[in-house]
Order: structure tokens, then C-alpha cells, then sequence
């Protein structure tokens, strides 16, 4: 009904707009996936050669003939859906207490933590790595996953989201015996769904497309992630010989968030439209 | 669920142990990308094409002759520094890694490579048997801290066919210039004759382009450009004559403008203009190009050092060479390295086909060497070729200074004058920021 009205509104210029704009949306993405199905040597002169046939699936055939590719495709899906599930229990538990429980020195401790949004990890990548040296997690998954769960804007969403449910929940709950730990896990959390489902979002494609601190961590070729593996089986000088092959590694690395997102589209949206709701 | 993770991480924790198959194990590190689809098990050296194709036979060649030794392979992304850096500081640096010339003083300042010199006597080489651009590439205090593996710097790759139509063929070879101003008057009958510009340029993005134009010309004229491990010197009568040179050739349109590397490699492959100044590194790819019938560079491709334009015939160059990172080793690793420094050095050949230029004066006056296409018209740049002086230490980053600078000098975005005194200033106060 709403989408209907919305409709209703769009002029046929609007919808031109509308149009106009998915292509400038889309022409890229297909340019890469066309550049992706020709033959390199072919696109060396003449990179409007992906405009014309014939086309080829060796780039991929390539890719997928490299021992490692599963292996980095694995490691890249352990690794986000490990910093996926970390952020989402940290941030949640942090965000209930910044928002409902009264404990010393909570303001102070709430700026810390928003402190934590303006550096950068750049800022602190040499005594991380350090650290993760001297603990031996190179190369390991944990050492991976654990800079990741350090999510200063996890936990600031969270606790935004949650001051915004009413109190008399959580009194209600209360009065009917609950702890605090059911109102957490029975009330409140079960109303942050869409805020969770937002920040695992943003947090599992931040961890796929993540490249610096993998690249200095994982040192070991099969410790790689998919992001780190496929730059390092380029070969091509100024990504010009092998652009085809190039496209093909971005198509590929790529194809997992874009399954991501067909899954779950419908919570992506609604999760969005509620926050800009609240 | 639960069972098939206790799988998982079973299989990980099995996947992750060291096999004890009874060999030694080295551990190499090195770029030029993964090619184990094509080359995996492969030890057929002499069919490998590419410098992926060449390294991973080579090692594969090793490893099948020299069953009690096992070369481990981890590919890192180009150039590997930061990786590099990261293993060191984590005290797990690998036995062997692909280093540049020009980054071997950065390592050895903070005494993260060994000297090299226990390997080459134990493999039975000696430093004289480096070319002397390679030599003075890896020697640094006197000592030796890597096995030099080939030279690489820039090359005029010349479309012959363009040339002919501009008149500057002569006996079948192109005619190229002796003098700056035989430079400027050639490109201008060229660009008369033809339309197209003479030369190809990636100023855009690629500040090696400008600072091998600027080095190369400066040393030609004797210029020191490093007087101490402190100081730059590029603001000088010289150093002003070489910018305003390739100042001229922009402001008369006689080269292109506003490309970067692959612009300009896609203008040179489609005959856009007559030399494309680049590196030995490209020389597969145009070679491929002039053997593809239909193509413009069709059996119309040739390739020389930079000419000579002023006073002696020397060019910048670099290049790749296998240094040994500090750590403890067992003897036998120590005698793994040494053997597979002598296995590289008997197959300096083999890598030469990549078009980079040997490392060893015996593969430069070997006949398979000069049979190889081209070859013997660049070979001249393994004698001529002179990297920075050892005790220079942030090359690449004096690389990008330089490079950024005399790009926009050279194109106009500054005057020359200002071009040359930031690209001093800048990399006078990065020098003295190091201790």
C-alpha cells in the first residue's frame, strides 16, 4: 500500500532520474564482470575489447586452479563470522549496561569508549602486533579475529538503540520476578534484532574487506584471507597485463557478500528503515 | 553442529602441524605471484614462461634435486615489505626473501639481514663474478648482504614501424639520438611525419618514470647525487638542465601528457606513439605483442637502454636479489642456503628470459643469452646501470618524493626551480629524521 502511494508520486521524471541513476549504479559492476570474462593478452591494447565476444571463464578457471583459493576462501569466513558473532555479544552486553545499569564512573567509561572511535588502527597497529607477537597469534585465527572485537561503534550503536526502549519494560519485568539477566536476554534483546542485524552488516563486510591487518598477521600463505591471498597470486605489472584476471579476483572475492545480502535483503532493509525510523 | 565444528577444528589442528619428513626445511618468501595452477608441479625450467612460471620451476627443480632439502614457498602481494617488516618484528623472519637493491640499506641499517658472505664461499661464488651493477646493488659497508639474481631499469621500447614512416630507420634498426638536441629534432620529424607524439609517457601516478629520467641524466654528467647518507643534491646547474630538457618535450607536445602505466602501455601496445621509455620488466609482454600477427607491433618492436644525451653512458637501475634475514638457524639450514645460492647462480640464465638482465658476467657473455630476442641490443645496461649508493637508505620513499616532483615539473605544474628545491627539501628532512 505505502509502496504503491510511493509510486504514485514518481513522475515519469522521476522514474528517468530513477533510472539514469541504477545505470551509473550498475555500469561499473558490470564492466568488471565483462573485463572478467575476456581473455587477458586481448585487453592488453584495447579494454573496449569486453564490449565484444568471444568471452571466457579461464580467469576464474585460474583462480579456482590455485591450491590456496579455498583455503583463503575459508579462512576469510571464519574470520568475519568470528568478528560477526564477537562484536554482536560484546557490543549488546556493553550497550545493556551502558544504557540501563548504574555502575561508577559509567559516563566516564561510555566517553572512553567513544574516544576509541576517532583513532584510527593505523594509530595503533605496531604495539598491536607487538602484542599479538609476544601472545604467539600470528598466524592463527584468533590472532585474526580478536583486533576485530575491539568495536567501539558497536557498542555506542547498541547502547543508542537501547536507550531508546522504554524503561517500563524492563519495570514491568521486574514486578513480574525477572533478573536482570532475563530482562537482558528475554526483553530487550529480542527488541535490538534489527540494530544487531545492522551492525553484523557492517561488521561482517568491515571484516571480509579487511586487508592491512591480515596482510602483516597471517604471514603464512595458508593463514591468508581471500583479500590478502588473491593480491598476492597477482603477478601482472601495474595491473595491465592481467586485467582480466584482476576483475575476475574482484568478481570472485565478491560473490559472498552478494550472497550474504540476496539471503538476507529482507532483514538488511528493515533493519535500516527501522533505525532511520528511531 | 557441534560435531561437524569439533571436525573442523580437529582438522585445522592437524592441518597445522609440521610434517617430520626428515629434511631440512628453508623457508622462502617471495613476489611475482602464484602461478601453482599452471607451474605446481612443474620442474621443466626451460618451458616456464613468465617470472612466476621461471621461479616456482626452479624451486620445484630444486627441491626435486635435492631430496634431503625442502624450499617452503609463501607468496606474499608485491613488494612484500610490510609483511616482511611485520616477520621481523615478530622474530619470525623467513631464511630466504626477494628483496630490491635499493631497500637491502633499510634491512641492514637495523642489522635485520646477515652478510652473506659464509653462503658465497660455501656455494663457491665469488662477488666477482657479479656484474658491477648488481655487485655495488647488494654491497653495502664493504660487505655483502644478498645474492644479486638480475638488473632491471628502464629501456626505450621502440615501434619500429612508427619509425620508419618518420625516416629514422637506418640498416633495419632505429635510429636513435646521440645528444638532447638530436633528441628534440628527431621527435619533432617524427611527430611531423607520422602525427603521433615520439614519446609515451606514464607521468601520471608513476613517480619512478620521472625520477629515472632525472637520476640517469644527472649521473650521466657525473652529478653525485647522494654527497653523504644525508643529503640529496638535485638543485643544481645539472640537475635544472635535465628538468628543462623534459620540460621542452612536454611544452612542444612532443610526448604524451596525461598518462599513467597502464595508459600509456595500452598507447604503446595500440602504435599511439614511437618509444614508450619503461622497464626490462615489459619486454615479454611487447615481445608477445610483435609476434601476434595483426597486431601493431608486429615484427615492429625493438628495445635499447636510454641513449646517451649528455656526457658519460650510464643509467639508474635496480634489482632483485635474495638476502638472508637474521635469526637462528641450524647448520644444516645455514648449508640449505648455501646450496640453493649455488642452484640460483648456475640458473641465473633461466631467469634472464623474463627480460631482466643477469646478475652474473658470465650469463651476459653467454651465447644463450645473446640468442634470446634483443638481448644483445640491452644487454649494455648490466655494464652501464648504476643503483644508488648503498649507503642510501629509503629508496623507494626517495623514489616517490622525487618522482612526485619532477612529474609536476616536468609537465608544468611547477617551475623547474621549485620542482628541484621540494624534491631536495623533502628528502633532506626524511633523511635526517633517521637515525
Amino acid at each position: 500500500m505505502a509502496a504503491d502511494l510511493r509510486r504514485g508520486r514518481l513522475t515519469p521524471l522521476g522514474w528517468a532520474g530513477l533510472a539514469v541513476g541504477a545505470a551509473i549504479m550498475l555500469a561499473p559492476l558490470i564492466w568488471t564482470l565483462l573485463l572478467s570474462l575476456k581473455d587477458n593478452a586481448e585487453l592488453v591494447g584495447h579494454s573496449d575489447a569486453a564490449l565484444r565476444a568471444p568471452y571466457t571463464f579461464e580467469n576464474y578457471a585460474a583462480i579456482m586452479g590455485n591450491s590456496l583459493t579455498l583455503r583463503w576462501l575459508l579462512n576469510s569466513t571464519i574470520v568475519a563470522l568470528g568478528q560477526t558473532a564477537g562484536v554482536l555479544i560484546l557490543a549488546s552486553l556493553a550497550g545493556y549496561g551502558f544504557a540501563r545499569l548504574d555502575f561508577p564512573f559509567r559516563r566516564a567509561l561510555f566517553i572512553f569508549v567513544l574516544v576509541g572511535l576517532a583513532i584510527p588502527s593505523q594509530a595503533v597497529i605496531l604495539v598491536q602486533h607487538q602484542l599479538f607477537a609476544w601472545l604467539h597469534l600470528h598466524n592463527s585465527y584468533p590472532g585474526l579475529i580478536l583486533p576485530g572485537l575491539i568495536a567501539p561503534f558497536g557498542v555506542f550503536f547498541m547502547t543508542t538503540y537501547m536507550r531508546g526502549i522504554p524503561r517500563e519494560l524492563d519495570e514491568a519485568a521486574m514486578l513480574d520476578g525477572a533478573s536482570r539477566w532475563t530482562i537482558f536476554w528475554k526483553v530487550i534483546l529480542p527488541l535490538t534484532i534489527p540494530a544487531q542485524s545492522t551492525l553484523a552488516v557492517f561488521t561482517f563486510l568491515g571484516a571480509w574487506n579487511d586487508y592491512w591487518w591480515p596482510l602483516i598477521s597471517a604471514t603464512r600463505s595458508d593463514m591468508y584471507t581471500l583479500t590478502v591471498g588473491l593480491a598476492a597470486a597477482q603477478m601482472n605489472y601495474a595491473q595491465t597485463s592481467g586485467l582480466g584476471y584482476l576483475m575476475a579476483q574482484a568478481v570472485f572475492a565478491s560473490i559472498p557478500i552478494f550472497i550474504v545480502y540476496i539471503v538476507f535483503q529482507k532483514q538488511i532493509v528493515r533493519a535500516m528503515a527501522g533505525t532511520a525510523i528511531r | 553442529m557441534r560435531r561437524f565444528l569439533l571436525a573442523l577444528m580437529t582438522a585445522f589442528a592437524l592441518g597445522s602441524c609440521a610434517p617430520d619428513d626428515g629434511k631440512t626445511h628453508i623457508y622462502l618468501q617471495r613476489f611475482f605471484g602464484e602461478c601453482g595452477a599452471e607451474y605446481g608441479g612443474s620442474t621443466d625450467v626451460a618451458k616456464a614462461e613468465g617470472e612466476c612460471g621461471i621461479i616456482t620451476s626452479l624451486v620445484n627443480k630444486f627441491n626435486a634435486e635435492n631430496p634431503d632439502l625442502r624450499v617452503d614457498v609463501n607468496v606474499v602481494a608485491w613488494p612484500g615489505y610490510p609483511q616482511l617488516t611485520a616477520q621481523m618484528a615478530a622474530r619470525d623472519p623467513p631464511d630466504l626473501v626477494t628483496m630490491h637493491s635499493g631497500v637491502i640499506s633499510d634491512y641492514v641499517a637495523d642489522r635485520l639481514l646477515e652478510p652473506v658472505e659464509p653462503y658465497l664461499k660455501r656455494a663457491g661464488i665469488s662477488p666477482d663474478e657479479f656484474t658491477d651493477a648488481t655487485r655495488l646493488g647488494v654491497t653495502i659497508g664493504g660487505r655483502v648482504y644478498a645474492l644479486p639474481w638480475d638488473t632491471h631499469g628502464g629501456l626505450f621500447h621502440v615501434n619500429t614501424a612508427l619509425f620508419e614512416k618518420a625516416g629514422l630507420m637506418r640498416n633495419g634498426s632505429p635510429v636513435l639520438p646521440n645528444s638532447a638536441e638530436e633528441l628534440l629534432e628527431q621527435a619533432r620529424q617524427f611527430q611531423e611525419r607520422t602525427g603521433k607524439p615520439y614519446l609515451i609517457q606514464s607521468n601520471v601516478g608513476d613517480p619512478a618514470y620521472a625520477a629515472r629520467n632525472q637520476y640517469t641524466y644527472m649521473m650521466a654528467e657525473g652529478a653525485v647525487l647522494f654527497p653523504d647518507p644525508k643529503h640529496i643534491r638535485l638543485s643544481t646547474p645539472v640537475g635544472r638542465k635535465v628538468a628543462a630538457f623534459f620540460r621542452r618535450i612536454n611544452e612542444e607536445r612532443l610526448g604524451t601528457l596525461n598518462m599513467d602505466t597502464p595508459a600509456a602501455i595500452a598507447a604503446f601496445v595500440s602504435g599511439e606513439g614511437g618509444i614508450y621509455p619503461t622497464g626490462t620488466w615489459m619486454i615479454g609482454s611487447f615481445e608477445q605483442e610483435a609476434a601476434t600477427p595483426g597486431r601493431p607491433l608486429y615484427r615492429h618492436y625493438a628495445v635499447y637502454p636510454y641513449p646517451r644525451l649528455w656526457g658519460e653512458r650510464v643509467e639508474y637501475v635496480s634489482g632483485h636479489a635474495w638476502a638472508v634475514p637474521a635469526r637462528k638457524r641450524t647448520p644444516k639450514q645455514r648449508e640449505a642456503i648455501a646450496r640453493f645460492f649455488r642452484f640460483m647462480a648456475d640458473h641465473n640464465f633461466d631467469w634472464t628470459r623474463t627480460g631482466h638482465l643477469p646478475a652474473f658476467k658470465a650469463v651476459l657473455h653467454d651465447p644463450r643469452f645473446a640468442s634470446l630476442p634483443h638481448r644483445a641490443d640491452i644487454a649494455p645496461l648490466a655494464e652501464m646501470g648504476r643503483p644508488l649508493p648503498g649507503y642510501v637508505r629509503r629508496q623507494n620513499a626517495i623514489e616517490g618524493i622525487v618522482g612526485e616532483e619532477m612529474a609536476a615539473g616536468f609537465i608544468g605544474q611547477k617551475p623547474i626551480d621549485t620542482a628541484l628545491k621540494q624534491a631536495e627539501r623533502r628528502v633532506n628532512i626524511l633523511l635526517g629524521q633517521l637515525n
